[in-house]
Parts: C-alpha cells; sequence; structure tokens
C-alpha cells in the first residue's frame, strides 16, 4: 500500500487512496494531504501501523499541532537528525496510544542553514531531545526555551556526530 | 580576633584558625616528628597500625558504569566483601581507596581529580575493569579518557569487561598485601 | 528566608551512575530543580559508524548495563527490519524468554538500592541475594553475567543449555513465593509507607506530554505497554494484562514494578513450555540494503526505539538511540516542586535511572 508521488502530490495520491480499504493509516494519511496539500511532498506506509510523511520545513509546527491536536498523537517519541550529502534530514516519531499507531515525519534542511522550528511548546518532551540534536550535530532550533549544549562540556567547540569531524582536540 | 603566639605562661592564648593549625604543626614537628619519642612510638605501634590499616579499607562510593553494579553485588550475601573489613563510605575525605570502576569521560575528569584530591593520605587507588585501566571498548571515542591512569596514580590493576566480583575480592587481597610490604610508621613516614 | 542552590551530585550515594541535580531550596522546601546529565558520555553512536553490524552487538551491551540484553535485542531487531531478515520461531522463544528473566534481575536491582536508599537495608540483602538465581541462569545461558552479547541478527548465539526448562520453572515458582515475602516486607514498613505514599505526584496530563513512559506512566493511570499495543517478536502469542495503578506517587511506581515481576514470570512459563524445536539462529546478509530500519522495545525502564541508517556497505551510516530515561529526567522538576529536601532520593529513586542508556 505504498504511492509515491513527487510531481502533482495532491492529485495523483488522491486517486491511489480512493482504491483502498479505509485503514487507520490511511486516514491519516488522507486527512495529511487535505490539510497541508502543498507541504507533504511524499508518503509511504512502512508496515502494519507506521506511516511515513515527508513535508516541507515551513509548515513543522502547523503540522505538529494539526497532529497533536485533531489526530490525536499524544506522545512524541523521538527527534533524530541524520546528514546526508546533500541535505539535512530531521525525523520526528510521534505515536498515537488511542489508535496504536505510529506516524514518522521527515524534513529536510539544505546544508549552509540547519535551523527548523522548535516543537517544545506542542509536547514537553521535545525538550532535551532538540538540546541534543543541536549538541552532537548542530540543529539549531528556533523559539526554543533553552538551547544550549547537554551532553558534552559547555564550553566544547565542535559538533561530534557530524561527518567531517576528525577527532577534535 | 588577634592572632599570634602565646608566649608566657598564664596569658590566655588566641589564635585565628591558621595560625592554631600552624603551631600544632610545629609543636608536633618538634616533639614526634623529628625526636626520639617518634621513632620509639612509630617502633612499638607500627605493626598494628598497619595491621589495623590492610584489615579496615573504606572505598569511596563511587559507581560510573558497569563495573559499579559487580561492585554492588560484591557486597551482596553471594561474594560478601565486608569479611574483609570492607565498608563503604559516601565522603572522600573519610576513605582510603578510591575505587574507579568506568570509562573516565572528559566532562569528569576535573571532578575526579577533585575527589583524588579531597582524600586524606594514605590513599590508594583500584583501577577496576578495562574502561579504567585503556579505555575499553571505547578507547577511539573522542569523549572518554583513555586510561584513568593518565591523571591519578593507580595500585592495583583489575582486569575483566566487567570484573566478576571474585576478581574484585582477589584484588582488595592483593591491596591487603601491597599494605603489609610497604609498612610505613604513620608518625615519622619511615 | 534566603534561597539557594544546592548540587547533589555527581558522588552521592543517592545518584546510581552520576549525575548532577541542582536543586533551590527555600528553607527545606523544593522550589526549583535542573537535571544535568553527560559525565558518562562515550560517543556510542559515532563509535558505532566505524564498526560492522555484528561488532556493534557487543556496544549496545553496554547501553544501560541493568538490563542490557534489552538493548542488544533491539539493536537486532532495527537490524533484521533494515536488511529484511525473517528469524525462526525457536530463536523468538528463546529471546523472549531470556529478556523477561532480565527484566525480573533488572528490578530486582532497582528494588535493592532503592531499599538500600531508604534505609531498608534487609531489602537490599533479601533482593541481591534472589538476583543471583536469575544471573546464574542467564550465565549458563550466554556465558556471562553482565553484559551477555547473546543476540545475533537472525537469532541467538547458542542454544539453551540441557535442562533449561526444569530450571526456568522452578526459578519461576521460587520467585513468585519470594514476592509475596516483600510485599509484606516493605508494605508492614510504616517508614517505607510514610515515605513513599503522596509523594511525588505526577499528573496523568503532565506525564504524557512530557514523553514520560514506562512503569511512570502507567503508574499515572495510563494503560499502555508495547508489548501489547504494538507488540513486536512472538508477544501477540503470549497471554498476559500489562500493570497499572491509577495514584502516580511513589507507592503507585514501587506497585506496578512489583506486578511487573509476576507478570514476567507468566510469561517465562508460557514461552519455556511452548518452545517449538528447530533452528535457533540464519545467517544475516553482510552488507545491507540503502534504506532505514526502526525498531521499539518495551525496556524495563520506558520506550527505547532505534533508527539505523543503512548505505549499501557493511557498516552503519547512522544509528540514533532513544533512551526512556534521557525523557523522563527531564520530567524530574513537575515531580520534585513542592516536596521537601529528603523526598529527592524517594523520587529521583522511583524513576529507576540507569545513565548508561542517558548519556550514551
Amino acid at each position: 500500500m505504498a504511492a509515491r508521488g513527487k510531481g502533482s502530490p495532491a492529485e495523483g495520491m488522491e486517486r491511489a487512496l480512493s482504491k483502498v480499504d479505509d485503514v487507520p493509516e490511511e486516514r491519516v494519511i488522507r486527512a495529511l494531504l487535505d490539510n497541508f496539500p502543498t507541504a507533504v511532498t511524499d508518503f509511504k506506509k512502512l508496515s502494519k501501523g507506521v506511516v511515513r510523511a515527508r513535508i516541507e520545513r515551513r509548515d513543522i509546527h502547523k503540522a505538529c499541532l494539526f497532529v497533536r491536536d485533531t489526530l490525536g498523537f499524544e506522545h512524541l517519541s523521538m527527534i533524530s537528525a541524520v546528514e546526508y550529502d546533500d541535505r539535512f534530514e530531521i525525523v520526528y516519531h510521534i505515536a498515537s496510544w488511542s489508535q496504536r499507531l505510529l506516524l514518522e515525519l521527515i524534513t529536510s534542511t539544505p546544508k549552509d542553514d540547519p535551523s527548523v522550528d522548535s516543537v517544545s511548546s506542542i509536547w514537553g518532551g521535545a525538550n532535551w531531545q532538540e538540546r541534543e540534536s543541536y549538541d552532537l550535530m548542530g540543529i539549531k532550533f528556533s523559539n526554543h526555551p533553552k538551547l544550549e549544549r547537554i551532553l558534552l562540556p559547555k564550553d566544547y567547540l565542535y559538533h561530534p556526530l557530524r561527518k567531517d569531524f576528525k577527532g577534535g582536540d | 580576633m588577634k592572632g599570634g603566639r602565646g608566649g608566657q605562661p598564664g596569658q590566655v592564648l588566641a589564635f585565628s584558625s591558621k595560625d592554631f593549625l600552624k603551631w600544632c604543626d610545629g609543636a608536633l614537628e618538634g616533639v614526634l616528628r623529628k625526636s626520639a619519642v617518634g621513632s620509639g612510638i612509630d617502633w612499638l605501634l607500627k605493626d598494628f597500625f598497619n595491621w589495623a590499616t590492610r584489615n579496615s579499607i573504606y572505598p569511596l562510593h563511587f559507581g560510573i558504569m558497569c563495573c559499579a553494579l559487580e561492585m554492588a553485588v560484591a557486597s551482596a550475601p553471594r561474594f560478601d566483601a565486608q569479611r574483609m573489613g570492607v565498608i563503604y563510605r559516601s565522603t572522600p575525605r573519610q576513605c582510603d581507596v578510591l575505587l574507579v570502576n568506568g570509562p573516565v569521560s572528559k566532562k569528569l575528569k576535573p571532578g575526579l581529580r577533585r575527589l583524588y584530591d579531597q582524600m586524606p593520605e594514605p590513599k590508594w587507588v583500584i583501577a577496576m575493569g578495562e574502561c579504567a585501566i585503556s579505555g575499553g571498548p571505547f578507547w577511539q571515542s573522542y569523549s572518554v579518557v583513555p586510561g584513568v591512569d593518565q591523571f591519578i596514580p593507580v595500585d592495583i590493576y583489575i582486569p575483566g569487561c566487567p570484573a566478576r566480583p571474585e576478581a574484585l575480592i582477589d584484588g582488595f587481597i592483593k591491596l591487603q598485601n601491597l599494605i603489609k610490604e610497604n609498612k610505613k610508621g604513620l608518625l615519622t613516614g619511615k | 528566608m534566603a534561597e539557594m542552590w544546592i548540587n547533589m551530585g555527581p558522588q552521592h550515594p543517592m545518584t546510581h551512575g552520576l549525575w548532577n541535580l541542582r536543586v533551590k531550596v527555600d528553607g527545606e522546601t523544593i522550589v526549583d530543580a535542573q537535571p544535568e546529565v553527560g559525565y558518562l558520555h562515550r560517543g556510542i553512536e559515532k563509535l558505532v559508524e566505524g564498526r560492522t553490524y555484528t561488532q556493534v552487538i557487543p556496544i549496545t551491551d553496554r547501553l544501560c548495563y541493568g538490563s542490557s540484553l534489552t538493548w542488544s535485542h533491539l539493536y537486532c531487531l532495527t537490524a533484521e527490519n533494515l536488511m529484511g531478515v525473517e528469524v525462526p520461531p525457536r530463536a523468538e522463544y528463546i529471546r523472549v524468554a531470556a529478556i523477561e528473566m532480565q527484566r525480573i534481575a533488572s528490578h530486582l536491582m532497582w528494588l535493592a538500592a532503592y531499599a538500600a536508599d531508604l534505609g531498608l537495608m534487609l531489602g537490599f540483602i533479601y533482593t541481591m541475594r534472589d538476583r543471583e538465581i536469575f544471573i546464574d541462569l542467564l550465565q549458563a545461558m550466554s556465558g556471562s553475567r553482565l553484559t551477555y552479547n547473546y543476540p545475533r541478527i537472525g537469532g541467538v548465539a547458542h542454544d539453551v543449555p540441557p535442562n533449561f526448562e526444569r530450571d526456568a520453572l522452578r526459578a519461576c515458582s521460587y520467585m513468585e513465593k519470594k514476592l509475596k515475602e516483600y510485599e509484606d516486607l516493605f508494605d508492614g514498613s510504616k517508614v517505607f509507607m510514610m515515605r513513599n505514599v503522596d509523594v511525588g505526584l505526577l499528573k496523568k496530563e503532565d506525564a504524557m506530554n512530557l514523553g514520560v513512559t514506562g512503569p511512570p506512566l502507567r503508574a499515572s493511570g495510563v494503560k499502555y505497554d508495547l508489548r501489547k499495543d504494538m507488540p513486536y517478536s512472538i508477544y501477540p502469542e503470549l497471554n498476559f494484562e500489562p500493570a497499572t495503578h491509577p495514584d502516580g506517587d511513589c507507592y503507585a511506581r514501587y506497585k506496578v514494578r512489583m506486578d511487573e515481576m509476576y507478570t514476567s514470570c507468566k510469561l517465562i512459563r508460557q514461552a519455556v513450555q511452548k518452545m517449538p524445536k528447530g533452528k535457533w539462529r540464519v545467517v544475516a546478509p553482510r552488507n545491507a540494503p540503502v534504506g532505514t530500519g526502526l525498531g521499539r522495545v518495551e525496556d524495563p525502564r520506558g520506550e527505547g526505539v532505534m533508527y539505523l541508517v543503512g548505505d549499501g556497505s557493511d557498516r552503519p551510516y547512522r544509528l540514533k538511540i532513544r533512551s526512556p530515561i534521557f525523557v523522563t529526567v527531564s520530567a524530574a522538576p513537575k515531580m520534585l516542586i513542592g516536596y521537601k529536601l529528603a523526598d529527592v532520593v524517594a523520587i529521583m529513586g522511583g524513576l529507576d535511572m540507569c545513565i548508561g542508556e542517558t548519556d550514551r
């Protein structure tokens, strides 16, 4: 049940979706597409109960608010940051306990400006995870209440998980 | 508070604490450490104090990583370490032995050196487990100091990953033998 | 009265592992709290990128050393999700039996440290003695007492030892009798009850929003257990009920962990009696495909997640680890404010902190 569309997201995916049964994973994707038609660029069902969607970084805060309030995803599980050759990707794993679903939201940022909006006002559990991504990978989260280093000493100069880090001091 | 050495008998001595300590040190130096009284007391009681020291080794409550669980199990009913006289104390001012049992990260290094400096003489250091000896499985990491003997002098090394509780008790016995061989008088230091 | 900041840690008998808790006190009452972690940071996520997929398994063992089988099992689940490897059924049953034994050993270790901190030395002595029984069983299976290196990508390393079923069933019946004794010992102690009941309240909405998972969440009344709600491995075929408690104080967290030990005994019995015959390992491919793998398990301390990115070679490209205690500790100020300084030991001890997984 995977449909990938990069050109005209809304129409292509709408047609594919209407052919399948109305299972909870499809309902989530349909709701995201209806409300953010230009921001969602890709989606895929990974396995039973796990859905992945790619979204533009300018809409991440609105999308997370929508996902928590309207779709009922109460629990932010993990925020990861991955560095590829041409971009940084920030992956949010958000879980819904009542519907037993897991949503994987992925945004990309260009290599020279790794910054994204913070979601710590939506889920309090995101606070320390964003600090850790800043500490180890150097992603800046705007509107974060206290963005400082958490695992390394406060005066450390580098971001160790980047691919061009070679030992440091 | 007026400080100064009280000289004449009958005059009330008034010291500030630093001057009092200097006066005590001076008195002890003269009477005990340098004269025959000190050597005499040491010759009489050296063996006794050495026996007391090596049978009541007090390590510090300091658990870093996996070897700390084996250290806790060593004082559990199966591998009872208290029969050697080993009791864990919480403050470094009352301890003889610093038991380092895990990898030392760069954030922890100044704190650990400070703990070592706070312990009074005579003191010993045991490096337990591979991580304290040489960095262990994390020796290539950017944030681990490869071996605790880079900034603290170590007396006993206990290998293992994690070191079994029997190995830790064997380490304590080896430390007891080490203390017995290097008998030093507590007053004169000879 | 003047307010002042007090440092509890990094070297403090309450802190199992090294972390620092700065509390702002007004007399004896706590007004603010700031936990500080990072004294055990070893850079595991960077170390993993230089090793092959099988060489990573001993490193993931040392993430949380109180329950090390859970983390190496989680890594193998994630790698199998990435590579598309199908694990034989006998290996799944062996894994579940070992994990539930590890859960009992981890909870007993927590109970020993908790009782010792609150002044009940007898609790420390009894629980450490009983924990040795499960450590002996795990040592017979894998060869080591603490960091087992037992799961492999595609199964487990060796088969179970002879007479394993008889020994495991004997251990479970012994443990159930002893659990009744512990409940009488702790519930009958007035000091233990006074230090735990109505101390460290965590409300349901706060727990859900702050990302708390595991026994602290179930002790606040939310019935969520990953083994039941999004099951992995062969948990769909096993019969059990997760334990919850409505109150949300320290006594509720203690009670949830005791009930979890009963549940684990039941699960070990079912897994050992239903174990089929067959292979216990399939060989996994050396190179992983380009893509991502995800694994989620119910650790004794909460929800553990791993996200693995493969790039076609035989070494991982990126491994991201979610540690449950990292998020639960950031919720600590909510539980501490308003209580006295002497309650810090009971509240932070009830969270069962293992700093190895917090700092990675």
